[in-house]
């Protein structure tokens, strides 16, 4: 046991003295406070199909960027965002729910992607796209992570009592003129940004777990929104470097999905210590 | 230390809301110009564009302070006149004014309490919060709300909910949910409150003391309120009936006459 333990230890010492490492470890922190603040925005209005949307809608920009040169950054932006404008825009007609909404977007769009993909011949690998690569973040990656970051906490913070309140009481919020529907339109670009700085490290089929995994755990421990938010970013980094951790000790797990089962197990532990 | 924490919260607190100018989310109205609360002139509604009118050519007066009880059968429009009244019915026919203005959304002087108020179940909120967040209408766009304690404690008191501050509001009897949003009314300011149904859901204890608030004399509010109960409007100043698409007074302000000599 205690030898176990010594080369547990002496694993996350080299595993600290290792840049690719401890830079994904920093994107790794910086990109779970802004997904799990937005997480927990997503779980209490019922929105949890809508990062499933984001990420999977990015296909056609993505194909698109790397069929034109550009980066590919900025082709998943311009999807995640007009897939956020359509949502925004078919939720608001009359007999269109926000969930019919969000399945529409996503499917056109991920089917959008495949056709520029058929239309161009040009069937490139794009496992990147769907299982990320943390270990090879670059600092441009991180510069674009923590931008990100930076304006998803600037823009919470400065909406965030109208945004508990149209989350609360929606009618409330329209009668004091507080705008519900537009406070609707920026969560949804925030989570655009958000999920498309993610995708680059757990990759699109995961980053859905990041938004909703460590929120969920918040949601159980939490007696008001601070509180889900704070332990929604303390199970987002601690599962997430847990995960990284391990990937990095034994080998053969991929980073992604280490760091998503890593976010799980607080969440294991709550629920069943609460049945 | 911990004075350190705070002394840094506040300042970053203090440079965020130093970052953009607060904005109102509504533009500031002028005082009444008379002693109307609320005029209606030959009001039609319409819910949906090509449907029937919910009720057409209404007129009523209410002046200040008088409480009213608006009475009427099942599906006779009496949401449909407190919501339009609320200005959450943009589309309608004929000439309203609350306060000498048209309804719209962003008054805080004009409150409006659901029959069922769809509030979110799985958002966590404590009963102080909720109260709380009637000071947000006197708080724009990136502003943030201090020094509502004692309002927030004041509203709590008068709707005998003190000890209940830090109680989940999904924990809260209907009764106590429905004091709860008066109290929130309260600390908004709110000069009319358009209730509708509120004693649905009220035990006596509860009814005792919302009557308690909304008829005791100390306060001001101009209150019109919904009932299918004959036996509620008893206490009122006026009694306004609809009744298959028409809106007729029942009784005038005698009461109302009395209680402010």
């Amino acid at each position: 046991m205690l030898g176990i333990k010594i080369v547990m230890l002496n694993n996350l010492l080299s595993a600290f003295q290792e840049d690719f490492f401890l830079r994904a470890l920093l994107a790794l922190f910086l990109s779970g406070i802004s997904a799990a603040c937005l997480g927990s925005y997503i779980i209490l209005r019922r929105m949890s199909f809508i990062s499933t949307a984001m990420t999977h809608s990015i296909l056609p920009g993505v194909v698109l960027a790397v069929l034109l040169g550009v980066s590919a950054y900025w082709g998943a932006l311009i999807a995640a965002l007009l897939t956020a404008a359509g949502i925004a825009w078919i939720s608001s007609r009359k007999g269109s729910s926000e969930d019919s909404a969000i399945g529409v977007m996503l499917s056109v769009m991920f089917a959008l992607g495949i056709a520029f993909m058929g239309l161009s011949h040009s069937w490139r690998d794009f496992t990147g796209l769907l299982f990320g690569s943390i270990v090879s973040v670059s600092s441009e990656d991180i510069a674009i992570i923590l931008g990100t970051t930076f304006i998803v906490l600037l823009c919470l913070r400065l909406v965030h009592k109208e945004l508990e309140l149209a989350s609360f009481d929606e009618e409330y919020a329209q009668l004091l003129g507080a705008r519900p529907a537009l406070l609707r339109s920026v969560l949804l670009i925030l989570i655009a940004l958000a999920a498309v700085a993610c995708v680059r490290l757990v990759g699109a089929l995961l980053t859905t777990a990041l938004f909703i995994i460590p929120s969920t755990t918040g949601v159980l421990l939490g007696k008001n929104l601070k509180q889900v938010m704070f332990w929604s970013v303390i199970c987002a980094c601690g599962g997430g470097a847990l995960g990284l951790f391990i990937s990095y000790t034994f080998q053969g797990i991929p980073a992604g999905a280490a760091i998503v089962l890593g976010c799980a197990i607080p969440y294991f532990i709550i629920r069943i210590k609460n049945a | 230390m911990p004075t350190h924490t705070s002394h840094l919260r506040r300042l970053i607190s203090e440079a965020f809301n130093n970052l953009l100018p607060a904005v109102p989310y509504a533009a500031p109205e002028n005082a009444s110009i008379n002693d109307l609360a609320v005029e209606v002139k030959n009001l039609t509604v319409h819910v949906r564009p090509k449907s029937p009118a919910v009720f057409s050519g209404v007129n009523f007066e209410i002046p200040l302070q008088c409480r009213t009880a608006l009475i009427g059968p099942n599906g006779s429009g009496k949401s449909t006149l407190l919501k339009t009244l609320a200005g959450l019915i943009p589309n309608y026919l004929g000439d309203v004014k609350l306060f000498g203005s048209k309804p719209r959304l962003g008054r805080s002087r004009i409150a409006y309490l659901a029959q069922s108020p769809q509030l979110n179940p799985d958002f966590p909120l404590q009963l102080k919060r909720l109260v709380e967040m009637g000071t947000y209408a006197h708080h724009g766009w990136f502003e943030e709300c201090h020094h509502a304690d004692e309002k927030v404690a004041s509203a709590l008191k008068l709707l005998e909910l003190e000890d209940l501050v830090d109680r989940s509001v999904h924990n809260l009897s209907g009764g106590q949910l429905q004091r709860g949003l008066l109290a929130r009314a309260a600390v908004q300011g709110a000069e009319i409150l358009l209730l509708d149904e509120p004693f649905a859901a009220l035990d006596t204890k509860s009814r005792e003391i919302v009557e308690n608030f909304l008829f005791h004399k100390n306060n001001s509010f101009t209150v019109i309120m919904a009932t299918h109960d004959a036996a509620d409007s008893k206490q009122f100043d006026r009694v306004l009936e609809i009744r298959e698409g028409n809106l007729k007074t029942i009784h005038a302000c005698a009461g109302h006459k009395n209680r402010h000599a």
